[in-house]
């Protein structure tokens, strides 16, 4: 199948919020999907953006059609305090009728050469333990599971404790 | 109670920062594995578009018996999820043995809970090592939640030579 990759343009925030539902929904978690459209576009498409996105689109049926946009990938630059700069590699998802033509391979290459142009010194993404196609489809490219061979846990702070720590404590 | 201050990195603290992350990787017997350069952080911290912020803690001269004013640090940089948007993902976290149980931490902790709530982040994201159990309680304490144990996420890495090989199929 034909597909052209490009880099994502304030246009498609509403394909690329499609896409994250779509996704969400496969992890039966649509409900937590809270951005908007708007968001989208003031962190992507502002000053300084906060995500990057690609885009995976195919041509249309015939000339009159719009291309349809079947996959992103969404990245942002990390820094880790050893190396340097590593591309964080957020999300990424091909439509289903899609899948199996390449187009996941060709946006993985893509990264992976934007990584080398920006020196980063390693792409990183965290990956569900139980979703085993991914694991292998990563791991057959290399990827090394750092969870597994250094222990690290993911942590994370929520809004509320955020909250509760920012206030300072009544005396 | 130690006399400290906290503050936004300058661009003369890189020789602090850089001294403060080797000897927190010589705690974790990586030191080695110390690449970056005061150049390297310089660039990425203070060019146009910084790739990295940095909270650095300081007391009086005289008060470190090394001589040194920066005795601790934070680093930190904004990252995206796409379910919720902005997040505050903080990448090392380091306070010079001599000046531990002081409060310095927990001040760190504070300011940036503060600059997360100001730039409209939903949260604050970190990675721990799993014998690290000081640290886990330490965040524990505050409400941090493991997310690996609660929602299986796993860390992977491509390495550099794993990504040229990519770039060349």
């Amino acid at each position: 199948m034909e597909y052209k990759l490009r880099k994502a343009e304030p246009k498609d925030v509403s394909d690329i919020l499609r896409l994250v539902k779509e996704l969400a929904k496969y992890e039966e978690m649509e409900s937590q999907v809270t951005l908007t459209e708007k968001d989208l576009l003031e962190d992507g498409f502002g000053e300084t953006p906060f995500y990057h996105c690609i885009i995976a689109e195919t041509p249309g049926e015939d000339s009159s059609e719009d291309p349809s946009v079947v996959g992103f990938a969404m990245y942002y630059f990390t820094y880790d305090p050893w190396v340097g700069k590593q591309l964080y590699l957020e999300e990424f998802y091909v439509m289903d009728k899609c899948r199996g033509l390449g187009i996941g391979s060709g946006i993985l290459r893509h990264l992976s050469d934007l990584a080398m142009k920006t020196r980063c010194t390693g792409m990183m993404f965290v990956v569900a333990e139980n979703n085993e196609p991914s694991v292998q489809f990563y791991k057959r490219r290399g990827a090394e599971d750092l969870s597994q061979e250094e222990g690290w846990r993911l942590f994370r702070f929520d809004k509320d404790s955020l909250v509760k720590m920012a206030t300072p404590a009544e005396e | 109670m130690a006399n400290f201050v906290l503050r936004s990195a300058e661009p003369k603290d890189v020789a602090d920062i850089l001294r403060l992350i080797k000897e927190l990787a010589k705690f974790e017997e990586m030191e080695e594995k110390v690449v970056l350069t005061e150049k390297d952080l310089l660039e990425d911290g203070f060019g146009d578009h910084p790739f990295y912020h940095c909270l650095v803690a300081e007391v009086p001269k005289d008060q470190c018996t090394e001589g040194f004013s920066v005795i601790g640090f934070a680093m930190y940089y904004f990252t995206y999820d796409p379910w919720i948007g902005k997040l505050l993902y903080l990448e090392d976290f380091y306070v010079m043995q001599e000046f531990r149980g002081l409060g310095i931490g927990s001040q760190i902790l504070k300011v940036l809970s503060e600059i997360a709530v100001k730039t409209r982040c939903s949260s604050m994201h970190f990675i721990v090592a799993e014998n690290n159990k000081q640290s886990i309680e330490f965040y524990k304490r505050r409400g941090a939640a493991d997310l690996s144990s609660e929602e299986g996420w796993r860390l992977f890495e491509i390495q550099k030579q794993d990504l040229v090989k990519m770039t060349a199929k």
